[in-house]
């Protein structure tokens, strides 16, 4: 007995050596000195290098040593190839930063801020990703904040909505890329004659046995309550942590959006989803302007675009229906070498400048940001972008909103569509109060 | 196993006499030994070595030097700060950030370094007790195995050894680490707002449970109930459902008379082929209010708008429980297919001469030997489906969510796949934590119950 | 005689529906899978067809526009059904010896543990696998094994914990007699020859099986493989590339080519499949009454 027992655990010790020990442990300890070591040495390097800027700083521009390094971008597949031509563009500018080598991947926005989150340190170095993550991403420390002397040129030059959605506290913490986050309507020009009453698009939709999508969850349901006059903001800290809540949704202005949501939602045309990829059949669609390709190919020449509608409520009065505006920000992660911030600070400064959101919405039409990019003729002409902007003066600027937000919202989309269907006032009522007191609890 | 009772009666008083033995052999041998012996409570191996076994004192030699190797080197440092789980900050140096203590690293490595030292002191008491053996056997005037015999004795008699021990290795790293981690987690802070490597967490003792347990507004508690309700209810019916109906159709092809069995057979089984990432999307896009079936019945005119197979609470669950008869079935009938040959025939036979009907045979012959044979099948596939993440997860993704129910729970969310989105979408890892280990528990529970009455796995012996 | 006919009748009658009731579920089955292949040779070129969800199965213009698109450079894809073959391939050969070697062990050998092993480790099975996923994550990554390691770390966290998975192959092992065994061990051959040169011989059809189940496994690896390897697109597997077109708003339209795609996944996964079904059935039915 003794005997089998040794040899398992001889056998076993070996087994457990070659798993847990050698392999981990060598790469660990020679990856850490490794880190250690050029840790100590930028740190060294670095503050000579900050001594020598501030003597030297008054005389000439000085020509610092960025030293060494790889940089990771993280893009949404369709704009890889872009950046990359900015980025070789951008190197060849600028020969003091020939030491860093520039890798882009393909990471969706959706995706980026999830697995930065997941793994900080495996993380891209500068990455995409959509306004509505700014918070949670400055929470798990996946967020630098924007470097101070970029602070005031990217505030003056960019779209206020898309400023206030980089910003997290009294902090910008990243660099507006486009602002064309929000939706509008797309329709069919043969079937909608009118697009300027929501109650006019469902009766023609219906009489034509069309479908009208619309998503009723967090971001889309803002339509209707902002379009009432209600109010929803979250006030956060530098650190991304919720402190409080502005929120009226429980009252007679929520009771009217609520009501027009559950009236819209029982239409045999509605059709929850504002994505058009997912859609058929349809003659009207509330949806985003990187579904323009898309929806171009399904409605053809009967293709057209509008603000969104307005609807009489169920006071009787008349509304017109707003929304979010938002955007896509790109963000530097916090980086342990201070030249290596120093790159990533121009490169993602570089990306998001004028002359680069021209040249990606002649590209791939997303709409920049940047205001005189905004006034350019081009971007002007482009149907979908005129009618968003047409939009934007109709919507509120999408700040930070905690996580739970937007499942509870999703909730509410749901019952709208189904439990409260039908429901009397009093349980509408309800609802919106159960609503209002747990978003307002969220922290 | 047949006496399994009886030995769970007086198993406390069994394990509390092998501890006091423990001592015992530790405490006689280091008195009663020789110096080689007693050179080995420090230096493990040593007395082996000296004996002239140096194969196996040499292992234990390596074990002690990779332990010291291992903790001076990596483990030792995370080790230290487990109790605490870090105290220093990450903070910023200019613009620059420099990384505090890494609170998860520290529990997983620190983790890792307590299951070695438990390892380490297992091989300590094993040297100890070797060297006794070895100090009788001289006594005795016997000869001690060399290291030859010792090698060769692990491709004979020790050859479960060999055998197990990279398996049994590989089990414990990725499944009992991760799993001792997660319930570590469970009584930490562990959440959005406390996340490696910017921010530490610690240890809060049992403020999760209380959390899940917390009926009031904002609570766990009521969600908690609805999702396991739920889980259970479609773990019966996915099992069950199944199971008969897979009986049903093996029976059907089965059948005399009916002809291309081989055909009718390869057909259902695709679906066991084809990857269910791929089937299974492509059924969820199916049932979709836009997809082929509500576009199909919509243009024959059966119905006027769409139904909402998804979106509806109740039609989603059930339109899940049909979809998983589609992907169960074929699994059932291939394996009824066997199971039913081995009826033996001459049953059936001297049944249907005493006249008996098809209902009354498939009553009392066939399903009586079914539900003998397959017993462990259906009680693993029960638990099975209890954490059946793919269906519900491909199908529905746990939708649709409902403002009855907390943390972003959906109407068909089992317990995993919510305590899966807890942590992807919401960072929630505590709380994911707590649910983990309440499933796990309702799991056992149910399996501890029913093991002990299945015939089948009682008597393990009695198949050979 | 009219008794016989009147039975015969019934029997005719009976299995007339039977064959009805089979036409119907063979057309239930084999829909989707109808349908995705269809759906793969719909064009996703505008000016052709349009490539998203549409609600008729049949395309209005045959095109392999899909197959072009997947198979030509334009993305990682081959790539991908590389890697996955490879982990597929890698896995199935170490999973099915580690299998044997635990089978082996615990069927036919008695040794000190043996039931507590067995009872521990079907208890572990019992605690939901996703939440230690990010656990795994920073094992892997300490050991490398993550975004450009990322394959060799899929294999290795699927073979580590596969020991786990030995009931099939051992209910298979405990019907084969002990006395065999017994005799060769009489004859002096040891425990290693038996298992070798006696066991595994007559053991083809589990061993089939254990490969065949473990080969199957990875191509459905959607969730754990996207954990690993983010951001590293090179070693995504198809699982994890192709759930991409389906789920994210940055691929409209891709569900055609989701469906080509699908279809070559699935060519080689059935081939295989049917070819060693038989194999197959005889481990699902062994392995059911074992348990």
């Amino acid at each position: 007995m003794k005997k089998k027992l040794v040899s398992v655990l001889l056998s076993a010790a070996m087994g457990a050596s070659l798993l847990a020990g050698c392999g981990a442990q060598e790469a660990a300890e020679t990856a850490q000195d490794a880190a250690e070591t050029v840790q100590e040495a930028a740190e060294t390097v670095q503050e000579t290098a900050t001594e020598v800027a501030e003597t030297a700083q008054e005389a000439a521009e000085e020509i610092t040593d960025y030293g060494t390094g790889e940089i990771k971008v993280w893009v949404a597949d369709n704009v890889v190839d872009f950046t990359k031509g900015e980025i070789d563009q951008f190197m060849a500018e600028n020969p003091q930063f020939a030491g860093y080598t520039v890798t882009v991947e393909a990471v969706g926005e959706g995706d980026a801020a999830g697995n930065m989150i997941t793994d900080v340190t495996a993380g891209a170095d500068i990455y995409g990703f959509a306004q509505d993550q700014t918070a949670r991403l400055v929470a798990a420390g996946a967020l630098e904040e924007v470097a101070p002397e970029n602070v005031d040129a990217i505030k003056n030059d960019n779209a206020t909505g898309a400023v206030v959605a980089a910003t997290v506290g009294d902090t910008l913490y990243a660099y507006p890329m486009t602002a064309d986050n929000g939706y509008f309507l797309y329709y069919d020009k043969s079937v909608v004659t009118d697009p300027s009453t929501l109650e006019g698009i469902i009766e023609q939709c219906e009489a034509a046995g069309k479908n009208f999508y619309m998503d009723l969850t967090g971001w889309y349901q803002v339509a209707f309550f902002f379009g009432t006059g209600c109010t929803l903001t979250f006030d956060s800290d530098n650190d991304g942590n919720f402190t409080g809540c502005t929120m009226d949704y429980d009252s007679d202005k929520g009771l009217v959006a609520l009501n027009e949501m559950i009236e819209l939602a029982g239409s045999k045309s509605f059709q929850p989803g504002s994505s058009a990829g997912d859609a058929v059949n349809y003659a009207a669609i509330i949806d985003g302007t990187w579904d323009a390709g898309t929806v171009k190919d399904f409605l053809g020449d009967n293709y057209a675009c509008a603000k969104l509608p307005t609807f009489t409520g169920s006071d009787g009065k008349t509304y017109q229906m707003s929304g979010f505006n938002g955007c896509k920000l790109l963000g530097v992660k916090p980086q342990e070498d201070e030249n290596k911030l120093a790159v990533c600070d121009a490169l993602a400064q570089y990306l998001t400048s004028e002359k680069v959101q021209l040249d990606r919405y002649n590209a791939v039409q997303w709409g920049p940001s940047n205001l005189k990019a905004q006034s350019d003729s081009a971007v002007k002409a482009d149907e979908a972008l005129s009618a968003l902007s047409e939009q934007f003066a109709y919507t509120i600027p999408q700040g930070q909103y905690p996580g739970d937000y937007w499942s509870n919202a999703e909730a509410l989309a749901g019952d709208a569509q189904t439990k409260l269907q039908g429901a009397s006032e009093d349980d509408v009522k309800a609802a919106l109060k159960s609503f209002q007191d747990t978003v307002s609890a969220l922290r | 196993m047949s006496n399994a009772s009886e030995k769970k009666s007086n198993s406390v008083s069994t394990f509390f006499s092998a501890v006091g033995n423990i001592f015992k052999v530790i405490g006689t041998t280091f008195v009663n030994g020789d110096w080689k012996t007693k050179i080995s409570y420090l230096i493990m191996g040593f007395g082996q070595i000296a004996r002239g076994q140096f194969l196996r004192g040499g292992a234990f030699l390596a074990i002690e030097a990779l332990f010291i190797w291992f903790v001076s080197t990596f483990g030792g440092k995370y080790l230290s700060k487990l109790g605490t789980l870090g105290t220093i900050e990450t903070y910023k140096k200019n613009r620059k950030t420099v990384y505090g203590d890494n609170s998860f690293l520290i529990l997983l490595f620190g983790l890792l370094t307590l299951f070695f030292i438990l390892f380490l002191v297992i091989c300590w008491y094993l040297n100890i007790k070797d060297n006794a053996k070895e100090e009788e056997l001289i006594k005795a005037g016997k000869k001690l195995p060399g290291s030859k015999a010792d090698f060769l004795s692990l491709f004979d008699n020790n050859f479960d050894k060999t055998l197990l021990a990279l398996p049994v290795t590989g089990v414990f790293i990725f499944t009992v680490l991760p799993i001792v981690f997660m319930i570590c987690v469970a009584f930490t802070n562990y959440d959005a707002t406390h996340q490696a490597p910017s921010k530490l967490f610690t240890w809060v003792g049992f403020a999760n449970f209380k959390n899940l347990f917390s009926f009031a507004s904002g609570g766990f508690g009521s969600t908690f109930v609805s999702v396991l309700i739920w889980t259970l209810v479609w773990a019966l019916l996915a099992t069950f459902i199944d199971y008969f109906l897979g009986i049903a159709v093996a029976m059907l092809i089965n059948k005399k008379g009916i002809r291309f069995k081989k055909f009718w057979r390869t057909c259902l089984v695709m679906t066991i082929a084809v990857p269910q990432f791929v089937s299974l999307l492509y059924v969820s896009k199916m049932f979709d209010n836009a997809g082929i079936i509500n576009g199909t019945l919509m243009k024959l005119g059966i119905i006027q708008s769409a139904i909402p197979f998804w979106t509806n609470p109740t039609l989603a669950k059930i339109t899940i429980v049909v979809v998983n008869i589609w992907i169960g079935i074929p699994y059932l009938m291939l394996m009824a297919t066997g199971l039913l040959m081995n009826i033996p025939a001459d049953l059936y036979e001297s049944a249907s001469i005493d006249g008996a009907t098809p209902w009354q045979m498939f009553r009392h012959i066939t399903m009586p030997y079914m539900l003998f044979v397959t017993g462990p099948y259906l009680l693993s596939s029960y638990t099975g489906n209890l954490n059946n993440f793919n269906v519900i997860y491909l199908l529905t993704g746990g939708g649709p969510k409902s403002m009855s129910y907390a943390g972003g729970a959906g109407g068909t969310d089992l317990l995993v796949t919510w305590l899966y989105k807890m942590t992807i979408n919401d960072t929630d890892y505590k709380m994911a934590a707590v649910i983990g280990i309440m499933v796990f528990i309702v799991t056992a529970l149910i399996f501890m119950n029913a093991y002990n009455f299945l015939p089948s796995i009682k008597d393990e012996e009695g198949f050979q | 005689m009219a008794r016989e006919s009147s039975m015969k009748r019934k029997r005719a009658v009976s299995n007339f529906f039977g064959y009805v009731a089979l036409i119907i579920i063979t057309i239930i089955w084999l829909f989707p899978f109808v349908g995705l292949v269809l759906g793969s040779f719909r064009s996703y070129d505008a000016a052709v067809e349009y490539g998203g969800i549409v609600d008729y199965v049949i395309p209005k213009h045959f095109s392999l526009d899909n197959y072009r698109f997947v198979l030509g450079g334009e993305t990682n894809y081959l790539r991908w059904y590389g890697n996955t073959v490879i982990i597929a391939f890698f896995v199935a050969l170490f999973q099915m010896i580690i299998i044997l070697c635990v089978s082996y062990a615990l069927s036919r050998m008695r040794f000190a543990g043996r039931t507590a092993l067995m009872r521990f480790w079907f208890v572990l099975g019992m605690f939901p696998g996703f939440l230690t996923m990010i656990c795994l994550y920073f094992l892997l990554k300490e050991m490398g094994l993550t975004q450009a390691g990322a394959i060799k770390g899929l294999i290795l966290v699927s073979v580590a914990s596969s020991g786990m998975g030995y009931y099939v192959c051992k209910g298979y092992f405990d019907t084969i007699p002990k006395a065999l065994d017994e005799a060769a061990r009489i004859d002096g051959a040891s425990r290693a020859r038996v298992f070798f040169e006696m066991i595994l011989p007559i053991s083809k059809p589990i061993i089939i099986y254990a490969a065949l189940v473990a080969f199957m496994a990875p191509w459905n690896d959607y969730i754990f493989a996207s954990y690993i390897a983010f951001g590293h697109d090179a070693s995504y597997n198809v699982a994890v590339s192709m759930y991409r077109w389906m789920n994210t708003g940055d691929y409209q339209g891709y569900f055609t080519r989701f469906c080509a795609g699908g279809v070559l996944v699935a060519i080689p996964v059935t081939l295989l499949f049917m070819f060693l079904q038989k194999y197959y059935v005889e481990g699902v039915t062994g392995g059911a009454v074992k348990g």
